[in-house]
């Protein structure tokens, strides 16, 4: 049975400052005051308010879960033995490519305002990464990745 | 390393017409909240500058009691929904990514389509009066701006256009109010706990509690109205088992909480002003949070005092002025944490400073002359009365919309990138300040005499006030033309901003240049 060393591995989240229990919190705080006050003005006769309590609520919890789906993502870079692995999570796909370590190019492009973007290339294909990261981080990573992998351009 | 330089797709984005109609980012939206509120800041002023030169002189001078019915409850539509609510928005829009240290706004499609309701739901508000030229219904809605039944059951196509728009007015505001709970939720910085939060951003979050807790009464509401005009029901009819109070329990459950969401983000945005022009640290910042709780609290269950006079039980009479003037308590706390703020600063007057300080005290009367409206004795007397439109005048006028113009002086420099006139700033402030309290100070006097509301003719002894408030309000709404010129002189050019405009300012939006980047905090700051 082969098994792989993992050389080098990071993996980069965006800033999520609420938690999931928050999150229900929230919405369940919403939810128990709007329906309370529609179900009084059900029994006062105003039932028409119950719809839009719930439809408005729907909306809510719907915002909350998008979010809380994109709380998730993620972007990984993984180096073991001549594999580099870029894993990607957005919303609720995931999507993975492979490059030979050592033909793969850690390419940097500078922005008009300053900032820098961060592909990995090889074989005519190229992937942006960094994108939880900001400039320095960004910077920092490329480095890191030259020293990993074939060349820096 | 070597670094190339190609693709700047990350910083493109649309221009022309094409940027606006479908931008998603926070600072153009932004723009175009503030730039339809003060468009419609201007179309409501005219209508009751038309309804003032009504009443200029006793006797029928200009128009027909319908249409001056029309014009007043349109104005005040238009200046709550239309006016107020969307400047609030837009400096949400412009400020709360910058003050959080977020990079956008959290859902910036639905922020998109939340603006873009806006302008449908105004031409429906308006529409009526231009359908009536071409004989094509009777005008706008006359009911007032709280459509009560059976008035607005009996009342033309403008009830039904007008239905139709706090629909869409009501949709704009969830929209609004959902993305800015997942902003303040969700984007703050690594290190801005809740109890770190700027107070705008605190005044916005119960904003957009009470909007989402209160809007699916009011669209109920005016959905049961529309049923009762046009498919037979009889929720309000009292001929069909329904009951026309009802109605007035369920505009004011969302019409009470309404002043509070109109003041809410102004009472988070002046406590700013006054610590950056002191030049000291806010007094009092958690009591100021626990009264803006303890506020909206209260908000949501004093909603009877709108209607005192129509004859409900004792009890609940009580229990409603009670409730209504325990608000006082934690508003006192916030007036006194707004003095105590400035209390032995380096205090300076630039515009911005002098709005807010004339802010407190107008806003002060309003608060006071509130309280006299909620003592149920006094309101038998005061009620329906132009005591009653001087008083609230003196919250929304004052205590609403000159703070949103003392937040638009505070903040113009930081979107623009340039000084506005100080010189033409000040004299706007000096023109609105006198001319506000000309125009509104007499109506105290016309409603304590027993001027009611509402009337396009009066008895001869409440000529004089009407001819001073007359000239007051043309005074007022001429020196909005000062303030719209010196905006569009400062958005296009003048003196360059800093990045830190005011010396005492503190806070992230700060930290960035004047204006700020189109894509704000590329990098995530740290709040220690």
């Amino acid at each position: 049975m082969a098994t792989s060393i993992v050389d080098y591995k990071i993996v980069a989240r965006p800033n999520n400052s609420l938690s999931p229990k928050k999150t229900v919190n929230i919405v369940a705080l919403l939810a128990l005051f709007s329906l309370s006050v529609a179900i009084a003005f059900g029994f006062a006769g105003a039932w028409m308010v119950f719809p839009f309590a719930g439809l408005e609520l729907l909306a809510l919890a719907y915002a909350f879960y998008f979010i809380h789906c994109h709380a998730d993502d993620y972007e990984s870079i993984t180096i073991s033995g001549d594999r580099l692995a870029i894993e990607k999570h957005y919303y609720k796909n995931t999507s993975q490519v492979v490059f030979h370590r050592y033909w793969a190019r850690v390419v940097l492009r500078e922005t008009p305002s300053g900032e820098h973007r961060l592909w990995l290339r090889s074989h005519g294909k190229e992937v942006e990464v960094g994108h939880f990261m900001n400039n320095r981080q960004r910077l920092a990573l490329a480095r890191q990745l030259q020293m990993r992998t074939g060349a820096f351009h | 390393m070597s670094t190339a330089t190609a693709a700047h797709h990350h910083d493109d984005h649309p221009t022309g017409i094409m940027r606006w109609l479908t931008t998603t980012n926070h600072k153009d939206i932004g723009t175009m909240y503030l730039t339809f509120s003060l468009i419609m800041f201007l179309v409501g002023g005219s209508m009751i500058l038309a309804v003032r030169a009504e009443l200029f002189q006793p006797g029928l001078q200009l128009m027909q009691p319908e249409f001056f019915n029309q014009l007043i409850g349109v104005h005040a539509l238009v200046m709550i929904f239309a006016a107020l609510m969307p400047a609030a928005t837009g400096f949400a829009n412009w400020m709360l990514p910058l003050q959080l240290g977020a990079p956008d706004m959290a859902l910036p499609r639905l922020n998109n389509w939340g603006f873009w309701l806006l302008p449908p739901a105004a031409i429906l508000l308006t529409a009526p009066f231009i359908l009536a030229l071409f004989g094509i219904g009777d005008g706008a809605i006359a009911t007032g701006w709280t459509f009560y039944t059976p008035l607005s059951v009996q009342g033309g196509i403008g009830v039904d256009f007008a239905i139709f728009a706090v629909h869409l007015l009501g949709i704009s505001s969830v929209m609004g109010s959902i993305n800015v709970l997942v902003t303040i939720f969700n984007m703050r910085a690594p290190g801005m706990t809740l109890m770190k939060m700027p107070l705008f951003a605190w005044g916005w979050m119960i904003t957009a509690f009470l909007l989402i807790a209160t809007i699916p009464v009011l669209a109920g509401a005016v959905t049961m109205l529309l049923t009762d005009r046009h498919f037979g029901t009889h929720f309000f009819d009292a001929a069909g088992g329904g009951d026309p109070i009802l109605f007035q329990h369920l505009f004011w459950f969302f019409g009470h909480p309404e002043v509070y969401i109109l003041l809410l983000p102004v009472w988070g945005l002046i406590p700013h002003i006054l610590s950056a022009f002191s030049r000291k640290p806010t007094y009092g910042y958690k009591a100021q949070i626990y009264s803006f709780w303890a506020i909206g609290i209260l908000s949501v269950v004093v909603w009877a005092h709108h209607f005192f006079t129509v004859g409900l039980p004792i009890p609940a009479l009580l229990y409603f002025m009670y409730s209504t003037m325990a608000i006082s308590l934690p508003l006192a706390v916030l007036f006194f944490c707004w003095i105590a703020t400035m209390w032995k600063g380096s205090m300076t007057f630039e515009t911005p400073m002098l709005f807010a300080t004339g802010w407190i005290i107008l806003f002060g009367i309003g608060g006071l002359t509130g309280l006299i409206l909620a003592d149920v004795a006094a309101d038998a007397q005061y009620h329906h009365s132009y005591f009653v439109v001087a008083h609230f005048h003196y919250t929304l006028f004052a205590g609403g919309i000159m703070g949103i113009m003392a937040g638009v002086y505070y903040w113009l420099p930081k979107m623009t990138g340039h000084m506005y006139s100080e010189t033409l700033g000040k004299l706007h402030f000096w023109l609105t300040a006198i001319a506000f309290n000309v125009t509104f100070i007499p109506q105290f006097f016309l409603g304590l005499a027993g001027m009611p509301r509402r009337i396009p003719d009066y008895a001869l002894q409440f000529s004089e006030f009407n001819m001073i408030s007359t000239i007051g309000a043309f005074t007022l709404g001429l020196s909005q033309l000062i303030m719209v010129y010196n905006i569009v002189r400062c958005v296009r050019g003048g003196k360059k901003a800093e990045a830190k405009v005011w010396e005492g300012a503190e806070g992230l939006e700060w930290t960035l240049p004047s204006p700020p980047p189109y894509h704000s905090f590329t990098e995530q700051p740290v709040i220690k």
